[in-house]
Order: structure tokens, then C-alpha cells, then sequence
């Protein structure tokens, strides 16, 4: 909902070069045939921003976003498929090539879980401690490490569930998972944000 | 599990409004027009606004009236999708049969729709107007699980009483009031047939 923004939109409609976040995001699924929002807060406006520009999108209308988790959207978005998705949350800049190398790496196992993490700088992060092997051996919100969580991962049917806990919550109950670390900037506060347009300025 | 799916008829499986293009044939263009655009905003109910569009048509010959209709244009992709498993699909309209029997012929599967009592030449009384949310209740014999498709205002109750419900504004923009209830929207008939093989 970007209240802690304080700007009163929808954190994906923020700018960044001019363009919302989501469309730097939309540019990144340009060749994802099926592409599916999950809407809640300020819908219709959301709806009609993203559809100018890109008309195929599915819009999945959660009606419960302030009582419910990220992991209730996902749950949401990925419902009836029958196929392993990507998931992310939609306010997140995603440096292009380690976006298109965290997708290969996905694709070259289709049916295996991968999840994305990025170096550790947001101020309200998730640690996601790895080993060796480039695995997933805990997430936590107090012990540092390199990595954060990027809320990016391909998952297949089924491992996600609608409960009330937030989707690296979910996903500890399957470690080890294996990881691939991707480019990305997530913005929770204005300070984030500062950094996630530094990061576009020198990305672009 | 056996799933079905419910169409609307004017504005989702044809690229255009129906009644609109029955008036324009009849030189009632403009008087239709006002109800039609009342009835999507949901300022009018459906059943006010249906009486007040029977009224005005009953004096056109029926063959007037299934010429115009059986002419409308049908989105491909979804009479497509219709035709593979007519079995599975049912139109839900609130138009009586007299008017839309060509037309439903040429899509190829069941319809509910409301009912008129007529005259070889022309329909004399609405007998009844459909309900929406009956017509999804009467499908559960058939089906484990529907899915409602549609973008007005007068499909709100088929949208409460399926299980699945996907707002489509491929012809139009969805009424307001149907976003409320939706589950899913979808703005190309790409995306919603994509759609609905998942739900398959």
C-alpha cells in the first residue's frame, strides 16, 4: 500500500525515470506471455494505469489487501495454475541482465524452486543466509549477512499456501532452497527509494 | 471436476451491443442508446431498463430482429474457445430467445435467457426476466464449479453466485459496480481465454 512512502499512491505507481515502477518491471516480463497483477488498494486507478501500458495483463482483484499478507496475493496470482510462476513483489527495480540471467536459471530447471537474493541494503530487510552451494539455510531480520531476500522466486504449483505469515515465513519451512543472486532495489521508505533512483540513474 | 463456464451475451461474446444494433435497424438508434448506457452505468436496474427496451422493439418484426442480431460481430477467440466445448459453456442473457435464436445458433451452445410470449410476427409480452443468479444455481446440476464472465452492471448477481468471476472489458469498460465482485479482470479476449484454459 506504500503508507510508510507517505505519498499517498500505490507504491508500484511510483516514478522512477519518469515512468512508474511497474513499468520498468513490465519491461523486464515483455516476453512473459502470461502476466498476472494482483490489485487491491486504489484498484481501478492501478488498473488503468498498467493497462495503458500493457493491455493483456490478468488482474487478479484481491478485496481483503489490509487484512492480508504478500503471501495471500501470491497464493492469489498463482491460483488454478497448473505450471511453476515467477513471483515478485511490484516495487522493486530489477537490474536487466541479472533479471534475464535469474529467469535462465529458472527455466534450466523449471520444476526446482529458485529464489532471489540480492546484497543486503534495504532499511527493513530480510538476511537470507546462504552456504556454500549458494543455498538457502535461514532467513532472519536480526542477524546480518551479505544477502537479503529479493522478493523475486520461480516456484512450481503448490508451495505456496495462504497463510497469515509473509512468504519468506513460507519459505523457511522448505530450506535448503537453492539461490541465485540478482541485481535489485526494493523501496519500504523514502530512503530506499533514494537508493532505487541512484540505482536506475546508473543502471540506465 | 467438472467446471462451467457462463457467458454473457452482448458486449463479452459479441464485439458489440446487441439491442443498440437491433434499435439502429428499427430507426430507434438514439432512444436505446440513452436506456443501454443508463443500464451499464447501473443507474437503471437491468429488469426497469429490459421492460422499457421491450416496450420500445415489440413493434419491430421478429425478422428484423434476428437479422440485426444474428449480423453482430463475435469475438473470435471467445466463440473459439465456445465452440470447443459447447458442452461446458451456456450463454446468460437477459434478451428473450425470439430475438437471439440465430444468433445463439451460430455460437453453437445452451442459453439462458429471459422469455416472451409472441405471435409469428412479433413478440407481445415479456413473460419473464431473467434472473442471472438463478440461471448460475440451475448449472450446479451440471457442473461442480462456474465461472461467470462478463461486464455490466446486470451481471453482478451471476457474479455472486458463481465461483470463479472474471470482469471482462475487451468491448468496454467493466461497470464500476462489477469490479466490486470480480475476481479476476481482463481488458483482451486474449488474456481472458488464456484465462480460462487455466480454469479448465
Amino acid at each position: 500500500m506504500g503508507s510508510r512512502m507517505g505519498l499517498g499512491i500505490p507504491k508500484c505507481l511510483i516514478e522512477v525515470g519518469g515512468r512508474p515502477i511497474i513499468a520498468h518491471l513490465l519491461d523486464r516480463l515483455a516476453e512473459v506471455e502470461d502476466v498476472r497483477i494482483v490489485v487491491g488498494f486504489d484498484a481501478p486507478n492501478v488498473m488503468r494505469r498498467i493497462r495503458d501500458i500493457r493491455r493483456d495483463v490478468t488482474f487478479v482483484v484481491n478485496p481483503s489487501y489490509r487484512m492480508t499478507t504478500t503471501l495471500h496475493s501470491y497464493v492469489m496470482g498463482g491460483a488454478h495454475l497448473r505450471t511453476p510462476a515467477l513471483y515478485m513483489d511490484a516495487d522493486i527495480l530489477f537490474e536487466p541482465s541479472s533479471f534475464r540471467a535469474f529467469l535462465e536459471g529458472a527455466g534450466a530447471a523449471p520444476e526446482t524452486p529458485l529464489i532471489a537474493v540480492t546484497e543486503a541494503k534495504t532499511q527493513d530487510c530480510v538476511y537470507a543466509h546462504v552456504d556454500e552451494a549458494m543455498r538457502i539455510t535461514g532467513f532472519s531480520r536480526e542477524a546480518p549477512g551479505p544477502f537479503e531476500w529479493a522478493n523475486l522466486a520461480w516456484l512450481p504449483p503448490g508451495v505456496l499456501e495462504a497463510k497469515p505469515c509473509a512468504v519468506y515465513e513460507q519459505l523457511a519451512t522448505r530450506l535448503p532452497l537453492q539461490a541465485r543472486e540478482i541485481e535489485s532495489y526494493e523501496m519500504d521508505t523514502p530512503e530506499d527509494l533514494e537508493q532505487l533512483i541512484a540505482a536506475y540513474q546508473a543502471i540506465a | 471436476m467438472r467446471t462451467g463456464f457462463a457467458f454473457d451475451l452482448d458486449g463479452t461474446l459479441t464485439r458489440e451491443e446487441l439491442l443498440p444494433l437491433i434499435a439502429r435497424a428499427a430507426g430507434l438508434e438514439e432512444e436505446i442508446a440513452l436506456l443501454t448506457r443508463l443500464t451499464i452505468d447501473g443507474t437503471l436496474s437491468f429488469a426497469a431498463s429490459f421492460k422499457l427496451r421491450f416496450a420500445i422493439l415489440k413493434s419491430v418484426p421478429l425478422a428484423q430482429v434476428q437479422e440485426a442480431a444474428a449480423a453482430a460481430e463475435l469475438d473470435p477467440q471467445i466463440a473459439a474457445f465456445v465452440r470447443a466445448r459447447p458442452e461446458a459453456c451456456r450463454i446468460v442473457t437477459g434478451n428473450i430467445p425470439q430475438w437471439i435464436a440465430p444468433l445463439v445458433e451460430r455460437i453453437g451452445c445452451g442459453v439462458h435467457s429471459s422469455e416472451a410470449s409472441a405471435t409469428e410476427t412479433h413478440p407481445t409480452a415479456l413473460t419473464r426476466i431473467i434472473n442471472k443468479a438463478e440461471a448460475i444455481a440451475s448449472m450446479r446440476t451440471e457442473f461442480d464449479r462456474i465461472v461467470a464472465v462478463g461486464e455490466g452492471a446486470g451481471d453482478i448477481a451471476m457474479f455472486d453466485a458463481a465461483d470463479i468471476s472474471i470482469a471482462y472489458g475487451g468491448v468496454h469498460d467493466p461497470a464500476p459496480a462489477l469490479l466490486e465482485v470480480a475476481d479476476y479482470v481482463v481488458y483482451e479476449s486474449r488474456a481472458l481465454c488464456r484465462l480460462l484454459n487455466t480454469l479448465l
